[in-house]
């Protein structure tokens, strides 16, 4: 009979119970989450927030595979819930986690999805409030899914898709298409995993120095680049704008190795789901400032200006190309790409 | 100078007979290419052949109708197809699509002294495609003889030996590859500019 939730060492319907092994599994997420986890082990968590305007969003996560070469599902559910927060303006205070996991998976890898979480919470500067775990047997998920809720709060005016003005320009914080490659190339063995690496990362951070370096009114709108890809964003900010959006294809910053994979997936980077890149919309006065305050951080260092917000009253996203002509970027239906994230 | 390795993809009767299109392609291509890895040998190049295995617990692994999987560890659909088989050939086992993803691969071809692979097999357009991109991205000068890789689909053949002529290895004629060796005593290594 087991007598710890280490013996066995892989997840049971037990641990899910509400009894003694659940208590035992709680116990030990909690003691790896350590500081970053304040929770009373009350049936809600009770938080002081400042007052004045919240922030608040919520995420699930069902990435294949949850374990790849430099990040976790764990380190993805924090990032992705921080940068939701962060892109309008809010300051990460909080995050809730909600744990589902896959009879049979190890406790050891269990473990290090909730040490991922607890290093991308202290990198973040936030903390797991509450939280709550489920047992499903074989089959039912794939090792493990989470889910999670941010709350944020507002210290400065928050950043909004209408503030968006013709003549702004586009802004990307990084590369496209990298998070997407090393995990397609993880499921299958392509052999790009090792030279293409996820760009997961929590970028709160960028965003909070870049606010507070640049002056105000220079940054009018900023969207992380998650599913769906940089053209997903960008036909959001066209249809929110009534205008249309043009970037050059030559800017689009690609790495040689993802350019290489994508053609030969066929599939195209600019709907390609990234983890730790953001698309700023800035006052054409301020491209420079951005752009060097961006570059000064380290998740920052390939920020490029890839176009602008037009004065046409049409939503469509344009993309130019070296000769200067001009073709529509279509929105896709659906995504051939499931769960990146 | 490195060594020069042949390393043949998924010439395995499960891979082979899968359809009939790939039965025909391959015993159209079998007789030069048989030939072609009968010279690389008599010329004393290894020829690894890279034995694709599905794990029970890989839910990326291509079932059969029946749900069974195919290319299972000690199976006879798993075995390297005797005709091309030789004495002095090596069998390493893989897992994915590259030849190298978590397998002994590289550490076999740095220990024998290897810095040139040529990538032969099917399909061209997944086994061959990235176990060459891999090959390139580990250093290797990697060659690719046309007329020793196959598809179900010529289309896919060509848009793959395309895409490996632009990227990362040198695409050639088997018969040029041997010319090239004869005149010039190596596979000369194609320089590739990797950053923008």
């Amino acid at each position: 009979m087991a007598s710890s939730v280490t013996d066995p060492d892989e997840v049971v319907l037990d641990h899910g119970s509400g009894a003694k092994l659940s208590h035992e599994l709680v116990s030990l997420i909690v003691d790896t989450l350590g500081d970053v986890y304040i929770g009373e082990m009350e049936d809600s968590a009770m938080l002081s927030i400042p007052a004045g305007r919240i922030a608040m969003t919520t995420d699930s996560f069902v990435v294949d595979p949850p374990f790849f070469g430099n990040g976790d599902i764990g380190k993805i559910a924090v990032c992705g819930t921080v940068n939701d927060l962060a892109v309008v303006g809010a300051r990460p205070l909080y995050l809730t986690l909600g744990m589902i996991l896959e009879t049979g998976l190890p406790i050891s890898r269990l473990l290090q999805v909730v040490t991922s979480i607890r290093e991308m919470a202290l990198e973040a500067g936030v903390q797991i409030v509450c939280g709550d775990t489920k047992v499903v047997r074989k089959g039912e998920v794939d090792q493990i899914y989470l889910n999670t809720a941010g709350i944020g709060v507002f210290e400065r005016a928050p950043l909004r898709m209408r503030d968006v003005r013709p003549g702004d320009r586009v802004i990307l914080s990084g590369s496209i298409g990298n998070h997407t490659v090393h995990l397609l190339s993880i499921r299958e063995g392509l052999g790009f995993e090792q030279r293409v690496l996820s760009d997961c990362a929590p970028l709160n951070g960028l965003l909070d120095e870049l606010l507070a370096s640049t002056g105000e009114g220079a940054v009018h709108s900023v969207r992380d680049v998650t599913r769906g890809g940089l053209a997903a964003v960008l036909h959001e900010y066209a249809q929110a704008s009534g205008l249309t959006i043009r970037v050059d294809q030559d800017r689009l910053p690609i790495q040689f190795e993802t350019v290489m994979a994508t053609d030969m997936l066929g599939i195209n980077a600019i709907h390609a789901a990234n983890e730790g890149c953001l698309c700023l919309f800035v006052a054409p006065e301020a491209e420079q400032e951005v752009l060097a305050a961006l570059r000064s951080h380290r998740y920052g260092r390939e920020a490029v200006a890839i176009g602008e917000v037009t004065a046409d009253a049409e939503p469509v996203v344009l993309m130019r190309d070296g000769d200067g002509r001009d073709s529509v970027i279509e929105e896709l239906q659906g995504s051939e790409l499931p769960r990146l994230c | 100078m490195g060594k020069i390795a042949v390393l043949t993809n998924d010439l395995q009767g499960d891979v082979v007979y899968l359809t009939p299109e790939r039965t025909a392609v391959i015993a159209d291509a079998q007789p030069h290419y048989t030939a072609f890895l009968d010279e690389m040998r008599r010329r004393g190049h290894t020829v690894y052949h890279l034995q694709l295995i599905n794990l029970p617990d890989d839910p990326n692994a291509n079932r059969k109708a029946d749900g069974t999987l195919p290319l299972q560890r000690g199976t006879e659909g798993a075995e390297i197809l005797p005709a091309f088989l030789a004495d002095g050939d090596v069998v390493v086992e893989k897992n994915k699509d590259s030849g190298f993803y978590e397998t002994e691969m590289h550490d076999l071809l740095q220990a024998a002294g290897v810095d040139t692979v040529v990538v032969t097999g099917l399909q061209t357009q997944i086994c061959v495609q990235t176990t060459a991109a891999d090959a390139f991205f580990r250093g290797y000068n990697v060659w690719v003889p046309s007329d020793c890789v196959v598809s179900d689909n010529p289309a896919d053949r060509d848009r793959s030996l395309t895409w490996l002529s632009g990227y990362c290895a040198t695409v050639a004629d088997s018969s040029e590859i041997l010319e090239t060796l004869d005149t010039k005593g190596e596979l000369p290594r194609r320089v590739v500019k990797t950053l923008p």
